[in-house]
């Protein structure tokens, strides 16, 4: 029952970090039905942002201020680099096949990875110690840990400013009109490629928030460490329902939940298979997911 | 006729120089090539002409490798003659996941075919990496190899012909245009009253069967296989050499894994440490391609003799 216990709550504080990657996938795919391979590499990106700043800023102290500062540099930095992916790589392709932009988002995901091992070194990096952790209460004799409260704190308020954004601004708005009829919201005086550069924004500064986050609770950073997480993912993505925001932040706790158990129970080699098993079966049975909805395709 | 004779004279001409004049590090490069050119025509066969994106190359060429090797040393005793059984072997085991795979996948449009053949090449992987028997994270070394690199070269040339030539010939078939329908706008080839779903499945089958014949000669060339050579990396890789060549061109694929395997082989001496230069210049012509020349050195054209004023056969391409 503890162990049950324990292996929930880490469950639950990784499907946090699970979904706001998640996001990043369903929003972008849900406003250019295109799948962003890049979107781990923003992630670890962030990640690598963060690691410099607190080296160069002499912020490598762990305090409050500094936690906070890192996660904003981390949103930030992910953010401008997702909103000049989209500019340099996706943008000339706004009229071109599906596939086209598939590859090259392939292409812009192997670039940052190389790339980073070139720049960064293929060695793990030790991440700063932003925030000292300690251990607040027990739950039935489990000790909590302060980086998991704040894993979730943060996520839940992550969540909280992505759904304010979302349904109740301008650009929320626009952002929701633009992934259901794209070709009418020109009409209504929209400008698409803002709107489009805003949700790429908003999806790399979650997946960079979620990159800080995950390198303070596992302080090792290395140019690779966005492939796992983000195929894990994106699988939440998909399970949830692509395109669906709800459903990707409820896959994304199910799956984070579901590889811990298995990570628990045995079976721990097979944990990066798992998550493909699983999409596959959700392909077979529900290809849209839990909360996806069919579009008619129409002549 | 006269194309048939010249294409052997020239393969026995190249065959000759190479076992006499050249050392074995430019005959080794010269089977990966053919090789490459086998995986960069598998996938270039459901993408190029059925526009169905596959990610997973690596794990189909994973089965057939494995498939060849495993076969060969536990049931032929390393005998050398065997090999080509254990690639076919190996080739039909490709195609047998191939078409498990293309149950779930065609139900769907878009993405996700290459999502989840990602997903399946990942999930061999694992499945390799946590089979004691094969060797698991080791490998599986010491497999028998071509005794003479005039058998090994006869062989690679033999499987990239039959290769090409099916698929040269399948794709100006009736299933070559069925493919082409779909490529250009599948709910009008289903008003047509073509199976759709059966069509790209059976292109899947057939393309998955020429990856695992790649991947079980690919095991007798190199005589040693990881999990590791499997990666999503080298799907990637095979993606690239298909498009540089031209998604839907055949002869392209070829052209282009010729460019591929050479040009990194020249450049080996300007590389410094372990920075690995292609993986930085590959990504980049990618996305360059991509927004540049999408359509790849030769787009839909094949390359034919007459490119070059030997024979009178015309061009046969995309528009004509």
């Amino acid at each position: 029952m503890q162990e049950f216990l324990q292996h929930t709550l880490n469950g639950l504080s990784f499907g946090s970090i699970y979904a706001l990657v998640a996001l990043g996938y369903t929003m972008v795919y849900g406003i250019l039905s295109m799948i962003n391979f890049a979107h781990s590499e923003i992630y670890m990106m962030g990640a690598f942002v963060t690691f410099y700043m607190a080296r160069f800023m002499g912020m490598e102290t762990p305090s409050p201020i500094n936690f906070t500062l890192g996660v904003l540099a981390g949103a930030l930095g992910a953010g401008i680099i997702g909103y000049f992916v989209e500019k340099f790589a996706y943008k000339p392709l706004r009229n071109s096949p599906k596939m086209n932009v598939l590859i090259t988002a392939i292409g812009v995901s192997i670039l940052f990875q190389f790339g980073g091992q070139i720049i960064f070194g293929a060695d793990p990096k030790r991440f700063p110690n932003l925030i000292e952790d300690e251990v607040l209460f027990y739950i039935a004799e489990i000790p909590v840990h302060l980086i998991d409260i704040l894993i979730y704190v943060v996520s839940f308020v992550s969540l909280g400013i992505l759904s304010f954004i979302i349904y109740r601004t301008q650009p929320g708005r626009a952002m929701r009109a633009v992934s259901t009829r794209p070709d009418m919201t020109p009409l209504m005086g929209i400008n698409n490629n803002k709107i489009i550069s805003t949700t790429f924004i908003i999806g790399s500064a979650l997946a960079g928030v979620a990159a800080v986050l995950v390198s303070i609770k596992y302080p090792k950073i290395d140019p690779m460490m966005g492939v796992k997480i983000g195929t894990s993912s994106f699988v939440a993505a998909v399970f949830g329902g692509i395109g669906s925001l709800h459903g990707a932040v409820i896959g994304g706790f199910l799956l984070g939940v579901g590889e811990y158990y298995l990570i628990g129970y045995g079976a721990s080699t097979y944990k990066d298979a798992l998550s493909f098993l699983i999409l596959i079966i959700v392909l077979l049975y529900k290809p849209t997911g839990l909360f996806g909805t069919t579009r008619k395709e129409k002549i | 006729m006269k194309k048939y004779l010249i294409f052997l004279v020239s393969v026995i001409v190249l065959g000759v120089v190479l076992n006499f004049f050249m050392n074995s590090y430019i005959q080794a490069v010269f089977i990966s090539f053919m090789i490459n050119a086998i995986m960069a025509l598998s996938l270039n066969f459901i993408t190029g002409l059925a526009d169905q994106f596959s990610l997973g190359q690596a794990g189909l060429m994973a089965i057939g490798a494995y498939t060849s090797a495993v076969l060969n040393k536990e049931f032929f005793n390393n005998d050398w003659t065997m090999i080509p059984i254990g690639v076919l072997a190996g080739a039909f085991m490709a195609a047998g996941a191939g078409y498990l795979i293309s149950l779930p996948s065609f139900r769907l449009k878009g993405d996700y075919l290459a999502i989840v053949t990602l997903g399946m090449a990942e999930i061999v992987r694992v499945v390799l990496l946590n089979w004691n028997h094969v060797g698991g994270p080791r490998g599986y070394n010491a497999i028998t190899k071509f005794p003479e690199f005039y058998f090994s070269f006869g062989f690679a040339v033999l499987l990239l012909t039959f290769t090409f030539m099916t698929m040269y010939r399948l794709k100006f078939s009736w299933f070559g245009r069925n493919l082409w329908a779909i490529n250009e706008d599948d709910i009008a080839a289903e008003v047509m009253g073509l199976n759709v779903a059966k069509t790209k499945r059976r292109a899947f089958v057939i393309s998955s069967f020429f990856a695992g014949l790649g991947g079980g000669f690919y095991s007798h060339h190199l005589g040693y296989i990881s999990p590791g050579s499997f990666g999503f990396i080298i799907s990637v890789q095979i993606l690239i050499v298909a498009v540089l060549g031209g998604l839907g061109s055949l002869s392209g694929s070829i052209v282009a894994a010729l460019i591929l395997t050479f040009l990194p082989e020249a450049l080996r001496s300007v590389q410094t440490g372990s920075l690995d230069l292609r993986m930085i210049i590959y990504p980049i012509l990618l996305i360059v391609m991509m927004i540049v020349r999408p359509q790849g050195l030769f787009g839909r054209k094949e390359i034919s003799l007459s490119h070059f004023g030997l024979t009178k056969f015309k061009a046969r391409g995309s528009n004509e």
